[in-house]
């Protein structure tokens, strides 16, 4: 019996080890490509959070949307306004995850925060251009390329963002241990006084 | 699940669980022997980096806790221990917010006391029965484990969401978290009680009011 505990620790402290060490947090990720928002929901870790329920809301707190994101964690919905789409994916269980759309994201043809359609359409780009202006096709087509390209970036880095890393986790080792050091110096110290 | 995010509970549980913890660590402050510091900050440190260690369940992910080891090997002196290590959690990995730091603490440190006092007595029990007390520190452990899913469930539940639905997710997720704990604990404290039973007397089994017998 004697061994046998010993290397179930042992096995126990190495499977420990051996497992990736991940973060446990959950985001979520969201581009938009036209007019057509996609994105998903995720644990830090990089697993897809399924079902969770998905509320959209503008910037005056009026819901635009809601849903649940698919088994592989995904969702897609198209956007009616240009605003900032405020996206809160919720687990269920404590979990809970924001994020935010901006309405620069979105295409200029979409009607405005209240609205108000002469208030959106910046368009001055083609005021510039000295060659004849891009038809509005290719310009929905530049955008919808660029978006493409940019999208893996913009998930690389969202990721990355929360990857737990190894420095953290000596650092707080490290902070425990200088906190128990502290505690006990302190105490030692008021020990001899009295 | 059991690092809470800022934003989801309601006023009356965040108080409620400052208001716990603070006084939880007063009173574990106020027992802990000097002595005892420094397996304090060991269990810490194992608390803190047990939470990098994750699974998938399901729909959801879920990473050991281990708070009813904590609770076993430290028994009032968790509640500081938890205080420090969740902190770091929040600050470092982004594992729950600062604001429900307190609920946060309430939720995994008060089931760590319960497990503790109960492992405690049922030792006290037994006295030198090893295997007895192998066996109470698994419950400990997966005690801990379904507690702390409990718990997260009422705070969520007292903030205006479903209890039932909560406490499905949040249990269900966390049986094979609960298992494993239970046989870790279990393995650890087997090991513990033949290396350096001492290790786990510590308020003092004569007396439970005092545990200090004078500082060397």
């Amino acid at each position: 019996m004697t061994p046998h505990h010993t290397a179930v620790v042992l096995a126990a402290a190495l499977s420990l080890t051996a497992a990736p060490a991940l973060a446990h947090k959950l985001k979520v990720f969201a581009a938009a490509d036209g007019a057509e928002v996609s994105g998903y929901a995720y644990f830090s870790g990089g697993d897809r959070a399924q079902g969770a329920a998905l509320t959209v809301t503008g910037p005056d707190g009026t819901v635009l949307f809601t849903g649940a994101t698919a088994a592989d964690g995904t969702f897609r919905f198209t956007a009616a306004r240009r605003v900032d789409h405020t996206l809160t994916v919720d687990g269920g269980d404590g979990h809970q995850a924001q994020a935010t759309l901006p309405a620069a994201d979105l295409p200029p043809g979409l009607p405005g925060g209240e609205g108000n359609e002469a208030s959106a359409a910046p368009a001055p780009a083609a005021v510039f251009t000295p060659a004849p202006a891009p038809s509005a096709e290719m310009q929905a087509m530049i955008e919808a390329a660029v978006a493409r390209q940019v999208r893996p970036l913009r998930e690389q880095l969202d990721a990355y963002q929360d990857q737990v890393r190894w420095h953290d986790v000596a650092g707080g080792i490290g902070t425990i241990i200088g906190l128990a050091g502290l505690a006990f110096g302190l105490t030692r110290g008021r020990g001899r006084r009295s | 699940m059991a690092h809470i995010p800022d934003g989801v509970l309601s006023m009356p549980v965040l108080a409620a669980g400052i208001a716990v913890s603070v006084a939880g660590c007063a009173y574990g402050l106020k027992r802990l022997h000097p002595d005892r510091i420094p397996q304090v900050g060991m269990l810490s440190a194992v608390f803190f980096v047990a939470s990098l260690v994750h699974f998938p369940v399901g729909p959801s992910s879920v990473h050991l806790i281990l708070n009813g080891l904590t609770g076993v090997a430290l028994g009032w002196a968790a509640f500081p221990a938890i205080l420090v290590a969740l902190l770091l959690q929040a600050v470092l990995f982004g594992f729950g917010g600062l604001v429900v730091l307190g609920v946060n603490i309430m939720n995994m440190a008060v089931p760590a006391v319960l497990c503790g006092l109960a492992f405690r007595r049922v030792r006290r029990a037994f006295p030198g029965d090893t295997r007895v007390a192998v066996a109470a520190a698994g419950a400990a452990g997966a005690g801990g484990v379904l507690l702390t899913g409990l718990a997260v469930a009422a705070s969520l539940a007292l903030s205006g969401r479903e209890f039932l639905t909560a406490a499905h997710l949040v249990v269900l997720t966390h049986l094979p978290v609960l298992v494993i704990e239970g046989a870790f604990t279990a393995a650890a404290v087997g090991l513990v009680l033949r290396v350096k039973p001492a290790v786990l007397d510590d308020p003092a089994p004569h007396s439970d009011e005092d545990e200090g017998e004078g500082a060397p």
